[in-house]
């Protein structure tokens, strides 16, 4: 979360309100991986957001199917208990909204089915008298495979079904659907402003919708899809003069070293991930995004040299690349089917301004108003012609609506600052703890997307100059030539600060090899 | 005053370079890299490897025979010098036709010209092939050649005129043809500016354009219901020069145009069909509808679409009062203001009162000091945008032209022969600018009226967008210090304004060696073309 330009005294932004966002579809139809980005996003940018998820609540206070009775889900009659529980869960929802509203809120998005005209209508308002704008969010499926992908990948896993036979689960599953499909109804009211989604972002329909929060959020809409792919972080390898933004230097002999180690690993590793989910790695491609500077995109060279067998040629790069250093490029350019470079100037590391190549001790010295700000507040404290984090997230956020669009397996060969903010954005932390996330070199971050968030891994691949070295009892120890790194304090501020703000559960310098779950997807469903 | 960046090291001769292990050690110093006896007072440290000191060419001339490079086959080129020419975005895969929509009047030239704006500024290649321009063209041609003169009053418009209903259709046929030739030979985005009124013309147009493979194809219909709005566009048709009414009475026309605009009206039929790829903007800034609306550049169409609105207002552009390094020819920097600058900052409150009256106004600077500066005094909301901070000059900051010029002659030539795509060494080209403005120009367009303090190259970079400047010409555009410019938006360009304050300021505009001067026009790019360009 990141990024508003400006903040306001009531905390609603972009002059747009209240909105209530009401999710409408089918179940499995992947609302709630719709929810969940957009609630993801609207943070980034400031927005005060909250999916509010009928499905969580309801196993929260009723528990799980298995202690509802038989008519909870199916089509017809209900007795007066179920329709009292029914009654209960709906209720308990709408109190969350309400508060969350009272509370400073802007934006709530009601995940729940929400399949009929009169359950829509009565609910929308209820909340229009109250002067919250109403928007419908339709998500429509009909790829067979995306539902049945759904329904194995998330629906059947949680506390609903422990203990089930896959199969069986499974057919339990459509059974229920099946019943919500006969009385379900499609948006046909115009009365409210509504956005259809289709297959996730596959096609987009908008009605009426007005105003400029409204028009990011179908933007973001626009570009998001839920096809499996991983993304893969890495900085950089160590450049000659580590501490200097302004000379832009080259890889220093340990950085090649590090760059030929990293593509080998990166191979190894997303081709290990990909068959352990049942993909075949030669299937797919990898785009590969590094920043303009040399040290980021030399250090992607090697994967260019890749031989490849293919000898279909080059496809051109897609029309949202950034200005490619073309002169720059290797030449054999037929054998590079499975990877794609591109260069991105917006992903430059933050700029340290006036304190480029100081020391933390000098820029104390020189600066000592501006270092006690620093300190206080490092994601928002914008030294002297430099960037904040703050303005860096701003920078990258049309990256992130790319990092949403990208189909691709993706890695990203980039600086610890810009790192931080993508991954802060990816696993939704708040700003503050930007500028904290150690990005180690020598690590490389494996996140794969799924609905209610990302389940992220960092493998350690490579010890050498310009990494920093966590002995046994938690001490950072430098590297043997690190010396050089601690000039670049703005960049590497969090290391520098040992223990300052370590976020535990991103603390990949102290995982051993092979990894460490962090962020664990958490089971839901929303029937 | 404290700006002194740049710090003079003794020149070194070519013997101390050789010894360039010992350089990269000194640089790797373990208590820092700036000898603490040059931190004294507060004037900011040196820049290290700034073009202007002797380290960042040891270091060039070092690296190059110290390291183990790249093991690729073809390792790539080593760093060195002050910058380098950074090849254009590959944009060879979009390849778009969108068809507008819409009855006369309704803002369809509008929508096509924006867009067409905005894309090219981001480097696509884009052109409008406007239906009426072609009929214009071609009925002049036969004016010329044959003296026959074609009705083109509403008589031509009609519905029931079989003989003129053919060449219509063959005059779109043949500039959707032409379209389709250009984006073959490397466009990105045709638009096609015609009525395409009704389901079998938007068929046509369709079925022709599926036999391209690669091909896109999206509507964009205008609807317009402001009856006000209607009667404005219809009388800048009659008033502006269309030669379709060139010799007839103001009212004649005017009757002529609502006549032809009935004739429309009658066969018209809204987008419905449900397989279309399709954007429909309705009063421009009110409703958007988008549907099947898929891919990269087409999203990126439909925001900026939605960011649009119509409501008459002004965008003002300043650069910051002459600063300090102005005086010193110096660029970049963070200096403060000049006596002169000063001067300007003091006088602005009142010229802008003059020029916006009551109306709300909001002042934009960058995050730099001359520019917060030269604010000051406005009594306006006022936003800080890092956005708008001057292109990075990299190791050249704060150095003068002559300097880098004296230091890197080469590069400094280099960089003249293609100024847009140079990309200064640690720093950006105008390019990268262009690519960092993007978000404030989707902020403008949504906005009213707006005041920016920006620095020469970011006001080139927004000034070549409002006036549809080539990229070549963008690094060469006057924007002279002590001087607000006053852009209004109209439907087919900007009218623009100039005052200068009688405040004098060095001139900081450097022309482009050896060449002419391109036109850039100071009067505003808002009148209409009839014939277009293309044919």
């Amino acid at each position: 979360m990141a990024a508003p330009l400006y903040t306001t005294a009531s905390g609603l932004l972009f002059h747009a309100g209240k909105i209530l966002i009401l999710m409408v579809g089918l179940p499995a139809r992947g609302k709630t991986h719709i929810s969940r980005a957009l609630e993801r996003y609207l943070r980034w940018m400031g927005v005060k957001t909250q999916v509010v998820s009928l499905g969580d609540y309801r196993r929260k206070t009723l528990g799980g199917a298995q202690k509802l009775p038989p008519d909870y889900f199916t089509l017809g009659e209900k007795s007066p208990e179920t329709m009292a529980l029914r009654k209960l869960v709906s209720d308990g929802c709408e109190k969350h909204i309400w508060d969350f509203f009272e509370g400073g809120g802007q934006v709530v998005v009601y995940d729940a089915n929400n399949g009929t005209q009169k359950s829509r209508q009565t609910l929308a308002e209820k909340f229009d008298k109250a002067g919250i704008h109403v928007i419908m969010l339709e998500s429509i499926c009909d790829n067979k495979e995306m539902i049945e992908m759904n329904i194995r990948n998330v629906k059947i896993s949680s506390p609903d079904y422990s203990g089930w036979d896959l199969d069986k689960a499974v057919e339990d599953y459509y059974g229920r659907i099946r019943d919500r499909e006969m009385s379900y109804e499609t948006i046909t009211e115009t009365n409210w402003p509504f956005i259809r989604i289709f297959n996730v972002g596959e096609k987009i329909m908008v009605n009426n919708i007005r105003g400029y929060l409204q028009s990011r959020i179908v933007f973001f809409l626009m570009n998001i899809h839920n096809r499996f792919r991983m993304i893969y972080f890495a900085r950089s390898g160590q450049s000659l003069i580590e501490h200097s933004y302004k000379a832009d230097s080259d890889l220093s002999p340990a950085g090649w070293e590090y760059a030929e180690r990293l593509k080998e690993f990166v191979s190894e590793r997303r081709a290990k991930s990909l068959e352990q989910r049942g993909y075949n790695p030669n299937d797919r491609r990898l785009v590969i995004w590094t920043s303009t500077r040399r040290r980021a995109h030399h250090t992607a060279w090697p994967f260019l040299t890749l031989a490849q067998a293919s000898s279909t040629p080059e496809p051109a790069a897609s029309s949202q690349s950034t200005p490619t250093d073309r002169a720059d490029q290797p030449k054999e350019s037929a054998s590079r089917r499975h990877v794609k470079v591109i260069e991105k100037p917006q992903m430059s590391e933050i700029n340290p301004g006036v304190w480029d190549g100081l020391t933390p001790d000098q820029a104390r010295r020189l600066y000592p108003e501006e270092w006690a700000r620093f300190v206080k507040d490092p994601y928002a404290f914008r030294a002297p012609r430099a960037e904040s984090y703050h303005d860096l997230s701003v920078r990258l956020e049309p990256i992130l609506i790319e990092l949403e669009r990208e189909k691709e397996d993706l890695l990203i060969i980039g600086h610890s600052s810009v790192i931080r903010c993508l991954l802060s954005y990816l696993i939704g932390l708040p700003a503050s703890e930007i500028p904290a996330i150690e990005i180690a070199r020598g690590d490389l971050l494996e996140v794969v997307p799924t609905s209610y968030g990302v389940h992220s891994q960092a493998f350690h691949f490579w010890d050498g100059p310009g990494r920093r070295v966590v002995t046994g009892e938690g001490e950072v120890e430098l590297g043997y030539l690190s010396h050089k790194d601690e000039t670049n304090f703005y960049e590497n501020y969090a290391e520098d600060t040992k223990g300052k703000k370590r976020v535990t559960t991103i603390d990949i310098a102290s995982l051993s090899f092979g990894g460490e779950d962090y962020n664990l997807p958490h089971q839901t469903e929303n029937l | 005053m404290g700006d002194q960046i740049r710090v003079h090291f003794p020149r070194v001769s070519s013997k101390d370079s050789l010894q360039a292990p010992g350089v990269m050690e000194d640089m790797h110093a373990p208590d820092g890299v700036v000898d603490d006896a040059l931190l004294t007072d507060r004037a900011p440290p040196p820049v290290l490897f700034g073009a202007g000191g002797f380290m960042l060419k040891q270091f060039d001339e070092s690296a190059a025979s110290s390291r183990k490079g790249s093991q690729a086959p073809t390792p790539p080129r080593s760093v060195v010098g002050i910058g380098n020419k950074v090849a254009k975005p590959d944009y060879s895969e979009a390849k778009i036709v969108l068809a507008m929509v819409g009855l006369p009047a309704r803002g369809k030239s509008y929508l096509g010209n924006k867009l067409m704006r905005y894309l090219k500024w981001l480097e696509y290649e884009v052109q409008v092939f406007n239906v009426g321009q072609l009929r214009r063209s071609r009925a002049r041609q036969m004016a010329l050649q044959s003296g026959i003169t074609e009705d083109h009053t509403s008589k031509y418009f009609s519905h029931d005129n079989v003989e003129a209903n053919r060449s219509r259709d063959k005059l779109a046929e043949d500039s959707l043809e032409m379209l389709i030739q250009w984006l073959k030979k490397g466009g990105n985005v045709g638009i096609h500016d015609a009525t395409n009124s009704t389901r079998s013309r938007r068929a046509k147009i369709e079925a022709r354009v599926a036999k391209e493979k690669g091909i896109y194809m999206i509507f964009l219909e205008s609807v317009c219901n402001d009856p006000a709005v209607i009667a404005a566009n219809v009388a800048l048709k009659v008033s502006s020069g269309d030669p379709d009414y060139k010799d007839l009475p103001k009212e004649v026309a005017e009757r002529d145009f609502i006549k032809r605009i009935k004739e429309y009206e009658a066969v018209y039929e809204t987008i419905t069909e449900p397989h279309l790829s399709y954007l429909r903007i309705t009063d421009v800034g009110n409703e958007v509808t988008l549907s099947r609306i898929n891919g990269y550049l087409q999203s990126r169409i439909a925001f900026y679409l939605m960011n649009l609105h119509v409501k008459p207002r002004s965008i003002f552009f300043s650069r910051h009062g002459e600063s300090q390094f102005n005086v010193d020819g110096k660029i970049g920097g963070d200096s403060q203001l000049s006596e002169r600058g000063f001067q300007y900052a003091r006088a602005l409150p009142e010229l802008v009162r003059t020029h916006i009256g009551d109306a709300p106004l909001t002042v934009w600077t960058s995050t730099l000091r001359r520019t917060i500066q030269t604010a000051q005094y406005l009594p306006y909301p006022k936003l800080t945008w890092k956005s708008l901070d001057e292109l990075d000059a990299g190791v050249c900051d704060g150095m003068t032209y002559e300097e880098i010029e004296q230091e890197y002659p080469e590069d400094f030539a280099n960089r003249d022969e293609d100024k847009f795509n140079y990309r200064y060494r640690g720093g950006e080209s105008y390019r990268d600018v262009v690519v960092r403005l993007e978000p404030v120009i989707m902020e403008l367009e949504r906005q009213e009226n707006i005041l920016i303090f920006g620095h020469q190259a970011i006001l080139r970079c927004l000034y070549a967008y409002f006036h549809d400047l080539p990229q070549a010409n963008l690094p060469y555009i006057k924007i002279p210090l002590h001087t607000v410019i006053k852009l209004t938006p109209k439907a087919y360009g900007c009218d623009e304004e100039r005052y200068t304050l009688p405040i004098g300021a060095v001139d900081t505009h450097r022309p482009k060696p050896n060449i002419p001067q391109p036109e850039v026009p100071t009067t505003g790019t808002s009148a209409r073309e009839y014939f277009g360009k293309h044919v």
